[in-house]
């Protein structure tokens, strides 16, 4: 959504507008923090990175305060999005951000995941962003506690800043679990379909036939070896009992929310079924896996 | 154990909640702070007593340390509640509401329920248009077969709450019906 890093926005927040500021009334403490800051920051600059980046800012923030002052002080992204819901009856129902965040897309992605009984393509990029960000967010505050001159708002900054971190690691972690579930749950079955290993991290390829080794070769000592050659195998399908190699059960129903308008559907029962924007069903995962695997729609 | 026993039929509802404290809500805030960049965007600057917007969970962390009122979302009103709730009990539909307002209104009621009027109103309203809708998705059950049913305006923890027994019986009815066209291919 917004690109500037920490430090640009601190380099502002230290260095800049307090003449822009100083009309706004009731900062005085603020504006006063400011000025030990500048004052820090004009000997031979300790972050190398804020200098350039700080002057760039000053004139953002004027621009910005300047909007500021008729949309009530609110952020820039938020005021066209506040504008246009304002003309809606029941904003908040129909606000489905079509521009999601990286995060809100791991959320999603996350959901998915969770609920899907298959295993669903891994967001290799998006992952990647994000611990990268959580990293550089990460990084930065250690940068900013080792700082002695930071002041009291920006520890306080800096704790906000940490829940946050932890609140991504939380999903990222969730995520990545709920996969390592399925694989472990279906090693076998991965192992014996290239289609599913393409869906996998090269990681997550490497510990289903680990995985699958180590169980066979338990079993295998365990008691396996003791059975008749014919009863040895782990891969028998006889008939009217379910397959020996667990299979994701793709007929399983589930909750399916539309994110925008679909194409028609075929049902099991062979009656078409479109689905608008916002719409919820519960039918089974085989019949929706596509609008799910290309994003129009998500599971709840 | 790569996801515990509990969580693998279903999502939380404190994950469901984290989720939800991803939303936005204006908040009054006592301190200011400058604008600083987040992983899920950038926030502030916060200067009182102008209203800025932050993620609900920022809004809870600041609350909890008194540096900000809540201002409470524009449907956790007495009035747009008991309208929903009339709405509720003369109509078969649900009614609209928030995908994840059963959520919110709850941190938020926890967390600042003195920055929302009339909250004890709002608590009472809100637990019977649960206990309304809840009636209706029971009844919702009946007409449940094996391919699909739909579920307008349903809430996030709503499904949640509905979702196991609703999967199970539609994952029985389709075996059901499926059952045959198996036995024919293997005989």
């Amino acid at each position: 959504m917004d690109d500037e890093d920490f430090f640009t926005s601190l380099g502002r927040g230290s260095s800049s507008t307090s003449n822009a500021r100083g009309r706004g009334g009731g900062t005085t403490t603020n504006s006063f923090q400011d000025r030990l800051r500048r004052a820090s920051r004009h000997d031979p600059d300790g972050l190398p990175a804020a200098g350039p980046s700080s002057r760039d800012a000053d004139g953002d923030v004027r621009i910005r305060d300047a909007g500021a002052d008729h949309v009530n002080g609110l952020g820039r992204g938020h005021a066209a999005e506040d504008g246009g819901d304002d003309d809606e009856e029941l904003p908040d129902f129909l606000r489905e951000d079509v521009s999601e965040t990286p995060l809100q897309q791991l959320v999603r992605h996350w959901m998915n995941e969770r609920h899907a009984p298959d295993i669903l393509p891994v967001q290799e990029a998006l992952l990647s962003e994000l611990l990268d960000h959580i990293r550089r967010q990460s990084e930065t505050v250690q940068l900013l506690r080792g700082d002695p001159s930071s002041s009291e708002d920006e520890h306080f900054r800096i704790m906000l800043v940490q829940t946050e971190v932890e609140r991504v690691k939380f999903v990222v972690r969730s995520y990545l679990r709920t996969r390592l579930f399925k694989i472990e749950k279906y090693a076998r079955h991965i192992m014996t379909q290239p289609e599913m290993q393409e869906k996998l991290l090269e990681n997550e390829v490497e510990h289903a036939r680990r995985y699958a080794n180590l169980t066979d070769q338990h079993f295998y000592h365990a008691v396996l070896q003791s059975l008749p050659d014919s009863q040895q195998t782990l891969d028998d399908a006889p008939p009217f009992v379910p397959p020996m190699v667990a299979e994701p059960d793709r007929s399983r129903p589930v909750f399916v929310h539309a994110r925008e308008d679909c194409p028609r559907i075929t049902l099991p029962d062979g009656t078409p079924h479109e689905m608008k924007k916002g719409h919820i069903s519960l039918t089974p995962y085989a019949v929706v896996d596509q609008l799910v695997a290309r994003g129009e729609a998500e599971l709840v | 154990m790569s996801l515990p026993q509990s969580l693998r039929v279903s999502v939380t509802p404190l994950e469901l909640e984290l989720i939800a404290c991803e939303q936005l809500v204006e908040i009054v805030p006592l301190i200011s702070m400058e604008k600083t960049a987040f992983i899920s965007g950038a926030y502030g600057p916060l200067r009182p007593p102008s209203k800025s917007k932050v993620p609900l969970w920022m809004a809870i962390n600041l609350k909890l340390k008194k540096k900000c009122h809540i201002v409470p979302p524009e449907w956790l009103t007495v009035d747009f509640l008991q309208e929903r709730l009339s709405r509720e009990t003369s109509q078969p539909q649900f009614s609209k509401l928030p995908f994840r307002f059963a959520e919110i209104s709850k941190v938020v009621l926890d967390v600042a329920s003195d920055d929302v009027p009339n909250a004890d109103k709002i608590r009472s309203l809100l637990k019977d248009l649960r206990e309304a809708r809840q009636a209706k998705s029971r009844e919702g059950l009946q007409q449940i077969d094996h391919s699909e049913l739909s579920l307008p305006n349903l809430c996030s923890m709503e499904i949640n709450e509905i979702r196991p027994v609703f999967v199970q019986s539609m994952g029985l009815l389709s075996q059901l019906v499926r059952e045959p066209e198996n036995r024919a291919g293997d005989v």
